[in-house]
């Protein structure tokens, strides 16, 4: 077996580092704008399904720019104009599945009463079980539910198992998917949120 | 040609040399996510195996896993930044499991046991085979946990509304980590009843 | 923190719902003892490692993490590289560790010592990192909350599966299942009595 010296392998591994890093670093920053177009195209077509819009992901950016606008800088509320024709308001929304993390947009329409649609996402929930919350069969459920109940008070929209509590309205309420009780009331749990971002949202308190 | 085709049954590389389960099952609930972690897991152990054959008499010895490392991870993280780039929806789908391609014992293994002691072009060879290998395994286990746990193939309905009419239900266990393992079990032991009579 | 840790134990178990280390589990669970050193060894170099590549992550690799040296760093993303770190911190840590307890603790190394190289290849250990990495803990103590957990989950799995597997030589299986065939049916089951776990 050939021998090395000490000097031979500083240098060997030196030289394998330095191009390797550099030849990562040119790829890395040769895709990042096309990582990036995707990334943004995903959250474009996501905010627009909420608004009932079916845009495949390739035209996204383009719709998005002609139907919504932010309204505020961190990127989580924009003023959308939904499929019906009216305007709306979408809120970004995060919240906790049962493997990971789940997210989505709501939106709400203009005099902040009645929710417009909804898209969820999710890292990793297990797919046919939590993972239906990004199908259309669910997420149909939500369109025009109610999120103030006759008198006023804020219940949100409640994701519940068919035939429970039932002191709640059906206008307040959508059946939870079956097996995925978890995924279920985390869904619940974050449209929870819409009365405090609602609120605080500089178009919502008008619209209160 | 016959002495590469070992991988692909007779030597496969999950089933009975028992490497590189680790980050491949938590991929298989689904049909289009498995095939890509296989194709991915091919083109890493295959390139790597022609590299490393390629300057394997420039090694010193001491530090060949490391340099073994540093060559494995770089075409790890070009498969993982190329994935980004062109199939987001699938790259989301295998999160980490790409990362983890790294530590995938197959890949190590033939780069100790073949790349290191062979020319190039047959280390090309071996390292497809044995990618191809653990692929095929990945790919039927795919298939019958996306058929009976969700009733689809490649995010198409193939069984028929008439049937959960007739009251057919999807097996929501095959979606759960447990029973990649058990479907391992079954195929190698139908694997043995085939090969070894 | 307790909850993550619990859940890192019991939910988000590296063998039984990631698959993670299996190489390793399923060769050296023939008995026991052994079964349970490499738990140890790994439950070990798994709290290192990953508070030190969580502090890596925050303050090297990150978008917007080298801000501490200067503004002009703010968009610098290097995560792409932080695979092929992680990976190295790993193996040298092990390396060093190695080493450490050769000189100053020869009975550690008895017990431990022929499994920590087998620990750098191991899934569990990047996985542990990666995992760290995606969830993105608030703080350091967090990531150790985690590395702990699924350390001690690892423990468990592979000395529970060694112990069942010990008893396994005196039940009568298929010719042909024998070995791994019945080794994966086994942790298969053993997995979804863990699932048992998952409404805690």
């Amino acid at each position: 077996m050939k021998k090395f010296s000490n000097t031979y392998i500083f240098l060997y591994v030196t030289a394998l580092v330095v191009v390797i890093a550099v030849v990562l670093t040119l790829v890395s920053t040769g895709l990042k704008p096309r990582r990036d177009r995707n990334k943004q195209a995903e959250k474009c077509q996501q905010i627009l399904r909420a608004a009932g819009h079916d845009i495949d992901r390739s035209k996204a950016v383009a719709a998005f720019t002609n139907l919504a606008e932010p309204l505020t800088d961190d990127g989580r509320q924009y003023r959308v104009v939904c499929a019906d024709g009216t305007e709306g308001v979408a809120f970004r929304l995060d919240g906790k599945g049962l493997w990971g993390p789940i997210w989505g947009y709501a939106v709400v329409s203009e005099d902040g009463q009645t929710l417009k649609g909804v898209s969820f996402d999710h890292k990793s929930e297990t797919p046919g079980l939590g993972a239906k919350i990004t199908e259309q069969s669910f997420l149909k459920s939500f369109e025009g539910k109610k999120l103030y109940d006759k008198d006023g008070n804020f219940v949100s929209v409640r994701v519940l198992k068919p035939g429970t509590a039932s002191e709640i309205a059906a206008e307040n309420r959508v059946d939870a998917i079956s097996g995925a009780t978890l995924t279920s009331k985390g869904v619940d749990k974050m449209l929870e949120q819409l009365e405090t971002i609602s609120l605080s949202s500089p178009e919502g308190a008008s619209a209160r | 040609m016959k002495k590469y085709l070992g991988p692909l049954s007779k030597d496969n590389p999950i089933l009975v040399q028992t490497l590189g389960v680790c980050s491949a099952l938590a991929v298989t609930a689904q049909l289009k996510p498995a095939v890509v972690m296989a194709f991915s897991v091919t083109v890493v152990c295959a390139c790597s195996n022609f590299i490393i054959s390629l300057i394997r008499n420039t090694i010193p010895p001491r530090i060949r896993i490391i340099v073994q490392l540093l060559v494995v991870s770089f075409f790890v993280i070009m498969v993982d930044l190329l994935l980004q780039s062109f199939v987001y929806d699938v790259s989301k789908m295998l999160s980490v499991f790409v990362g983890l391609i790294i530590t995938n014992c197959i890949i190590m293994g033939r780069l100790e046991a073949f790349a290191l002691s062979h020319k190039p072009l047959p280390s090309l060879m071996d390292g497809v085979m044995n990618g191809l290998g653990y692929g095929l395994v990945l790919v039927v286990v795919a298939f019958f946990r996306e058929l009976l746990g969700s009733g689809t193939l490649w995010n198409h309905q193939v069984v028929p509304d008439s049937w959960y009419a007739a009251g057919y239900l999807n097996n929501g266990l095959m979606i759960l980590p447990p029973m990649a393992l058990i479907l391992i079990g079954v195929i190698i032991w139908a694997k043995n009843r085939v090969t070894e009579r | 923190m307790i909850e993550i840790f619990l859940r890192s134990v019991f939910i988000d178990n590296m063998v039984f719902a990631y698959f993670l280390g299996m190489c390793s589990y399923l060769a050296v669970s023939k008995n026991v003892k052994t079964a349970f050193g490499l738990g140890l060894a790994v439950c070990f170099v798994l709290t290192v490692t990953v508070p030190v590549n969580y502090l890596i992550d925050k303050y090297l690799l990150r978008e917007g993490a080298l801000t501490w040296l200067s503004d002009r760093f703010a968009a610098t993303d290097l995560s792409f590289l932080s695979l092929i770190i992680f990976i190295a911190v790993i193996a040298g840590i092990v390396q060093l560790l190695e080493m450490v307890f050769e000189r100053y603790l020869p009975a550690l190394n008895m017990a431990l010592g022929i499994f920590l190289p087998l620990i750098a290849v191991n899934c569990a250990i990047l996985g542990g990192s990666l995992f760290m990495q995606e969830r993105n803990f608030p703080t350091v103590v967090h990531s150790l909350a985690y590395a702990i957990g699924s350390g001690i989950g690892w423990l468990l799995a592979i000395t529970a599966f060694a112990a069942i597997r010990e008893r396994l030589k005196y039940a009568k299986i298929p010719p042909k299942l024998q070995g791994n065939g019945i080794a994966y049916i086994i942790t298969g089951l053993l997995g979804m009595g863990f699932m048992c776990f998952l409404g805690m």
